[in-house]
């Protein structure tokens, strides 16, 4: 027979001690909830959303910050999706101290009470936001119904970026970029270049690549997506309708041939050889944005529309290509050389419900707004500035040399940005998928646009009934 | 009448024995008790709870009652998810089923067996982030190394993850990617089959066709019926290949690999959403158990058990 073994002692002794070890453990090493240095400084946190080159030159910001004075010391976390583990972190209440997201992040942050209204921040007068230090279409993404919700951390403006080689090449001045619909139209129809067989060797200009911003097409026909006044969606109206048919007609031309009235007919005769199938297939050569099989690096597109950090791509991986830039096309009657149209598109600060000490935050944030410091970050994120005043040798000594024209965007009266609704991300995915299907001619783009807007106002109403819900 | 040990009454000393015992088996499996009541027990009752809620998330969460479920009906992302889902589960299941029987079945009886059991089996040991990146290429229309192969022999290949024709197809294929476990596991089952069954089979004439068909078929049977299951409640929340695969066309091409996992997402964390994508989740596991169940249901007919 085999003896007892007194398991009962040894398991208890064991349980017991392990879980003390464990207790002890969590009580030593465990999570704080006090944030102190040892030299009593405050501890601030800061999560953002960079990393690499972007990343660290925030974190020299913080560290410059963190060597200006010594009460306050700012911790920088780089997280990776940002916005959805804020939400998190928000709702467990257990918030960063300052938070970089984006823009259109504000409505829904505001409206649910996730982050503070700056202005309503007790602070030093000079670490209090002056909005008129901001860029003209700069100002009104900080605020939301009347507040000041956020800064610009670094602001951007969408043009039209142009290879002027190309250009040339294609018997266009290059110093003469196209400033209308027609005037593109009629530069894409020469850029383009398609094989007898039809296979496509370079596109003039696609709709699709990179296909970021499927709602901005409307804007530079007159049109806009949101009316904010009666909380409606106007994606059906007559101007986006023109915009998204004339997006289509980029698509429809393959394997049709050009319409255009004046078009070159010893120009594009291959068109009729292509067909949609055949520009898929030129699409799907395109590499990775950040390298140099990019679509416009790799001289596969002649325009593309994109951001002032398009220069650090190309200074990155191909330093000969011949950029220029332009504000994105609009139609005849909406050209204004000295307004140009054009989308804005910000990372901001913003400080979440919650945080302990919102004035110490405010110094941080103050100091990031600096001109000294806006300009650095902007500079090295190749950036135009968000401040309407601008060094000279800001603009000299910036990475990207058409930076001009996204400054004369940033402050002209018809910047604009994505719908202010906290809806918006629904909104720009039915956006999406709009465009996708006018470019894979699904439907006629009007009958496409009147379902999408009854889709979006239907997601407006869902909004403000849980309004009503709430409030009651 | 003679009292039976066990019913007699316990002494004092007997009692307290037995409670120690019970606490230190308390005390041991407490951790785990805690962990899954706090981690796994708890999450699900809230979810079924937010799962009739509006609950953005940055707010509490309100009491609509059966809203969510109700606005699923007239949710036309939902359908499509559902559907895309749902030809998904059916056209990878049977190919993936298919492939890793037969493949079972060469490696069976084939020398080096462990080294191409290894061999198959390594691939689902790669992260599926970086498994997708790797697609992305493979599947490039103009560089793609499958464009490059069929071209070889006369087919020119289409841009697959542009096509509306050719995503689907293309995710589907991406999943055979996967199949290295269920070899393992039919090879297993196989080596199990007894042998003098095959010599019966031969006694009577068969091929190798019916005797795969009438005797090794049967009897692995159970295994299929397990890789199905196991299969099937993977494939229903396929979510990570498409997502990255499609990064720049969410759901590619007019949305045609939109599937559901990704629109559950999608309300969860960017359309914030929790209550509605709750909802979204416990119709998931509703169909999920209803499939299972007629897999069950099925295997009556169909599934052999040694042994009755």
């Amino acid at each position: 027979m085999t003896p007892a073994v007194p398991l009962t002692t040894i398991a208890r002794r064991t349980a017991i001690g392990s879980l003390a070890a464990a207790g002890l453990g969590f009580v030593l090493f465990g999570p704080r909830g006090g944030k102190e240095r040892n030299d009593g400084r405050l501890v601030l946190d800061y999560w953002e959303k960079w990393t690499g080159l972007e990343g660290r030159a925030m974190q020299k910001v913080v560290e410059e910050f963190n060597n200006s004075q010594s009460r306050i010391f700012v911790r920088y976390f780089s997280t990776n999706a940002i916005d959805q583990k804020t939400q998190i972190a928000i709702a467990g209440g257990n918030p960063p101290d300052i938070v970089g997201l984006w823009n259109y992040n504000v409505p829904a942050y505001a409206e649910s009470g996730a982050i503070i209204p700056l202005s309503e921040i007790e602070c030093k007068p000079e670490h209090k936001i002056r909005l008129e230090r901001y860029a003209n279409a700069m100002q009104p993404v900080m605020q939301f119904k009347g507040k000041t919700w956020a800064v610009i951390n670094t602001g951007s403006c969408i043009a039209l970026y142009y290879n002027k080689a190309h250009f040339r090449a294609a018997g266009l001045d290059p110093e003469k970029p196209p400033r209308t619909i027609r005037e593109m139209d009629e530069a894409n129809h020469r850029l383009t270049i398609v094989e007898p067989d039809g296979t496509v060797r370079r596109a003039g200009f696609l709709h699709m690549e990179p296909g970021w911003w499927s709602f901005i097409w409307g804007h530079h026909f007159g049109g806009y997506l949101y009316d904010e006044k009666t909380d409606t969606s106007v994606y059906g109206s007559p101007e986006n309708v023109a915009a998204f048919e004339w997006l289509g007609s980029y698509a429809n031309r393959f394997g049709k041939g050009d319409e255009l009235p004046n078009a070159d007919p010893t120009l594009n005769k291959n068109l009729r050889a292509s067909s949609l199938t055949e520009i898929e297939k030129f699409r799907s050569s395109f590499g990775n944005y950040d390298s140099s099989l990019n679509a416009f690096l790799s001289g596969k597109i002649s325009m593309v529309v994109q951001g002032p950090w398009l220069a650090n791509v190309i200074n990155a991986h191909k330093k000969d290509v011949e950029y220029g830039v332009t504000p994105f096309p609009v139609l005849d009657h909406l050209y204004d050389a000295d307004n140009p149209i054009g989308l804005i598109d910000t990372d901001i600060l913003v400080i979440p419900r919650g945080v302990k000490h919102p004035e110490a935050c405010m110094e941080f944030i103050a100091f990031t707004q600096q001109q000294r410091t806006v300009e650095f970050l902007s500079t090295v994120h190749c950036k135009n500035s968000p401040l309407i005043d601008m060094t000279p040798q800001f603009i000299a000594n910036h990475p990207n040399k058409g930076v001009a024209v996204h400054a004369k965007i940033a402050d002209s009266s018809r910047g604009f940005r994505c719908p202010v609704t906290r809806t918006w991300l629904q909104f720009k995915d039915l956006s999406d998928a709009n465009m996708q299907q006018v470019w894979t001619q699904k439907a006629p783009p009007a009958q496409l646009l009147a379902t999408m807007q009854k889709r979006m106002q239907t997601i407006l109403d869902e909004a403000q009934s849980a309004r009503i819900r709430r409030t009651a | 009448m003679a009292t039976h040990p066990a019913s007699a009454p316990r002494s004092r000393a007997e009692r307290t024995h037995r409670l120690r015992t019970d606490l230190a088996g308390w005390l041991w499996v407490s951790p785990w008790l805690i962990g899954c009541t706090v981690f796994l027990i708890a999450p699900i009752a809230m979810s079924l709870y937010y799962s009739f809620t509006e609950y953005p998330l940055l707010e509490k969460a309100v009491w609509i009652g059966t809203d969510n479920y109700k606005n699923l009906i007239h949710d036309a992302d939902f359908w499509l998810t559902l559907k895309n889902t749902g030809m998904y589960v059916l056209w990878s299941i049977p190919l993936c089923t298919v492939l890793s029987v037969g493949l079972a079945a060469l490696l069976n009886r084939a020398k080096y067996r462990s080294f191409f059991q290894a061999a198959i089996f390594l691939p689902t040991l790669v992260p599926l982030a970086a498994s997708a990146i790797i697609f992305m290429w493979l599947f490039n229309g103009e560089y793609g190394l499958i464009n490059r192969a069929l071209s070889l022999i006369g087919i020119e290949g289409p841009p697959w993850l542009l096509s509306r024709h050719w995503a689907m197809p293309a995710v589907v294929l991406i999943g055979i990617w996967g199949i290295g476990q269920s070899v393992v596991l039919y090879v297993a089952a196989l080596q199990d089959v007894p042998e003098q069954l095959y010599e019966a089979a031969d006694l009577d004439g068969m091929g190798p066709l019916r005797k795969f068909w009438n005797v090794t078929l049967p009897m692995i049977s159970p295994v299929v019926l397990f890789n199905i299951i196991t299969m099937s409640i993977g494939a229903f929340q396929v979510f990570v290949i498409p997502y990255i695969l499609f990064d720049r066309v969410k759901g590619g091409p007019d949305k045609v690999a939109y599937f559901y996992t990704h629109y559950l997402y999608d309300n969860a964390f960017i359309f914030n959403k929790m209550g509605y994508a709750s909802a979204m989740a416990w119709v998931q596991l509703l169909i999920v158990l209803a499939f299972t169940g007629m897999l069950f249901a099925l295997s009556k007919k169909y599934v052999f058990y040694r042994g009755g």
